[in-house]
């Protein structure tokens, strides 16, 4: 028995310790690639901070593309909420702005369109927390944009004040907490006198037992309370009518109590809008996939893409960006750069040129992040080309292709 | 005449009997057996309660922003009446106790509280204030209340839905009432509820799922709230004899097939 037990902790201990890293992320890789990829893509998120004390604001802007070829498994997209996945409530949302708008609850989104976002947070636990922009789609699920860890630093206790319209300040950590305990507990006495009343012979009576008395209730009528034979008592209808009229008197005091205190009130808000369209530059770019091929092994992506310049200046491919992941010109990344892609023979494209570009991604992100896998029905990547153009001008085109995996 | 007087004797025979047997003391089943059955029943039927709600009325039970005036008054009393009822019937029918309704408030009350004050304000650390679970201990007693005048399971589903619902509805619109009033958010108009929705993150819960009033072309203007307490009543019809049926058919009449009866 004891071996038993020793093995069954030595077990269970290795298992959190082993698998506790993985689980304390959100699961972002959990959904299938091919759709993460082929429904919102995340650009340019960036966190102001990674440290912050309590109460402290850290920001989140970036942008969170509907693209054209969201699945039509999924539904036509019409609702999205742009908000944060985070272990619970350690930090709380201070504002959030769609495209420049101020957006409480979700709006209406389309398919094809960009949603800058700015998201403003303020630290309440302390603790390091690992923390994502989220786009949800109503009907279809959340996606999961870029995370990053953030650090809450103790500052000696956290209040989280607000003002009313009528110029009082509440802490809506603990607002309202005195009279909701004051009222729920004296509703819980009220309850616990009418079951004691009614369960403990030495305070109801003796024909208050229960399992000795199935003889009895089991031989009369169902809608009978045996008062003939003292099975409930007059009493027992005076003291229950009392503890009713106290129950009664409980509810008139909340009632006027709430009419006083509180005589301004309105019913809960929804606000539904949908975001302005953000400028959209002139078209100068296109593409057309012609093919992509994978190699598990080695975790790479191969495309070769069609890429024409509609433009008047030449213009070269900057970088592609699939899901939560963005891959930039090896050429031309820094050395901050986390993903890098080989772009052959040249990134630039010149005006009313078409040229075949062969990008090489090759990143144990396709792997580690489950975004090409073969065993799924669909092997596909999908995302955004942006182009840029001598004078700086940004195009985002969209592509999709099927991949060919190396299987054997 | 003779026969009547018979029969009236017989009656008072059975009568003196059944007293008899009210009092008669049993060696094995005294009032520490009662107490057993109580405290060891009480974790099953807040669970059992517990469960219920938070599956057909979960939401609208854990965030204030959820309780509004349309759904909430409709959704919850229904979700929340029937294992209520089920112990009525089984507490009248076996003890004559109309103590069903209040018994599962009580324990639910309990469940719900260490459930919401240690796993959601101490260990996902949502303030209290934001997820209070709402009581039925009132309607409760107002139920048993009923079925103790009545003596009729008809007229208290009847009846004591509509009570239930309407104490229901009275019983936590005071514990509400302080997160309905206003206050100006982001640049709008809101609650402190939907405050509350708002800062404190719910990561896979988005905002368009919250299924709370928002206008339709077939409201009764003003008039919402009431005629979702009215419809709410009489949902909770339907759910007081989904208890009633779960009481006679799942807990009453299977052992009434292998237990003899008395």
């Amino acid at each position: 028995m004891r071996r038993t037990i020793f093995i069954s902790l030595v077990l269970g201990v290795s298992a959190v310790f082993t698998t506790a890293a993985a689980a304390y992320a959100h699961g972002e890789n959990s959904q299938e690639g091919f759709l993460r990829m082929e429904t919102v893509a995340f650009s340019n998120v960036q966190f102001t901070k990674d440290t912050i004390k309590q109460g402290e604001e850290v920001t989140i802007t970036g942008k969170a593309s509907l693209l054209t070829t969201w699945p039509r498994t999924l539904g036509e997209p019409d609702t999205g909420f742009l908000n944060v996945t985070a272990p619970g409530p350690v930090l709380l949302m201070k504002n959030r702005e769609i495209n420049g708008m101020s957006a409480p609850d979700a709006f209406f989104v389309k398919k094809g369109n960009a949603y800058d976002f700015k998201l403003t947070l303020v630290g309440r636990d302390v603790g390091r927390w690992h923390v994502h922009p989220t786009f949800s789609v109503a009907g279809s699920g959340t996606l999961i944009g870029p995370g990053q860890w953030i650090t809450v630093q103790d500052a000696g206790g956290f209040q989280n004040n607000h003002t009313l319209i009528n110029g009082q300040t509440v802490n809506l950590e603990n607002y309202g907490l005195g009279q909701l305990t004051i009222f729920h507990w004296l509703g819980f006495a009220l309850g616990m006198a009418w079951m004691l009343y009614w369960t403990v012979p030495a305070i109801g009576g003796a024909n208050h037992r229960t399992v000795s008395k199935l003889p009895v209730t089991l031989r009369i009528p169902l809608n009978t309370d045996g008062q003939d034979i003292g099975l409930i008592t007059p009493r027992d209808h005076r003291i229950s009518n009392y503890l009713l009229l106290a129950t009664f008197a409980l509810l008139v005091v909340g009632w006027v109590y709430q009419s006083v205190s509180f005589p301004i009130k309105i019913p809960q808000q929804v606000l539904r809008f949908t975001p302005p369209e953000l400028p959209q530059p002139a078209v100068f770019a296109s593409a057309i996939p012609k093919d992509a091929a994978f190699d598990p092994q080695t975790s790479t992506l191969i495309m070769n893409v069609d890429v024409t310049n509609t433009g008047k200046v030449p213009m070269m491919l900057k970088g592609f960006t699939t899901s939560s992941l963005t891959f930039v010109d090896q050429t031309s990344a820094g050395t901050g750069a986390e993903h890098v892609m080989v772009i052959s023979p040249s990134a630039t494209i010149a005006p009313g040129e078409t040229k075949t570009l062969n990008l090489t991604l090759r990143d144990p992100v396709w792997r580690d992040a489950r975004m090409i896998e073969v065993n799924r029905p669909r092997i596909e990547v999908a995302g955004q080309l942006l182009f840029q153009d001598q004078a700086g001008v940004q195009n985002q085109t969209t592509i999709a292709s099927s991949v060919n995996p190396k299987l054997i | 005449m003779a026969a009547t007087a018979a029969a009236v004797s017989a009656a008072e025979a059975e009568r003196q009997e059944l007293r008899g047997l009210l009092h008669k003391k049993y060696r094995w089943l005294d009032y520490k057996f009662d107490l057993v059955f109580w405290v060891t029943a009480a974790f099953v039927v807040g669970a059992a309660a517990d469960i219920t709600k938070l599956l057909f009325a979960g939401d609208w039970d854990f965030w204030t922003d959820w309780k509004d005036r349309q759904w909430w008054p409709i959704i919850s009393p229904f979700a929340f009446i029937i294992i209520p009822s089920a112990l009525q019937y089984i507490q009248w029918l076996a003890w004559r106790f109309p103590t069903g309704a209040t018994y599962t408030a009580v324990c639910m009350f309990l469940c719900s509280w260490v459930g919401r004050v240690y796993q959601w304000d101490a260990f996902v650390t949502y303030p209290l204030v934001f997820v209070w679970p709402a009581t039925i201990i009132p309607a409760g007693i107002f139920l048993d209340w009923v079925l103790l005048k009545t003596k009729s399971f008809v007229l208290t589903s009847v009846l004591g839905s509509m009570v239930w619902t309407l104490v229901f509805w009275s019983s936590n619109y005071m514990t509400l009432a302080p997160y309905l009033q206003p206050t100006q958010f982001m640049g709008h108009i809101l609650t402190l509820a939907d405050v509350q929705g708002i800062m404190y993150l719910r990561s896979q819960t988005p905002e368009y799922l919250r299924l709370v009033e928002n206008g339709t072309l077939r409201s009764f203007l003003d008039e919402t709230q009431y005629v979702s307490l009215v419809f709410g009543a009489t949902v909770t019809i339907a759910g007081y004899w989904i208890g009633q049926l779960i009481a006679r058919y799942l807990a009453i009449w299977p052992i009434g097939r292998f237990i003899k009866r008395f």
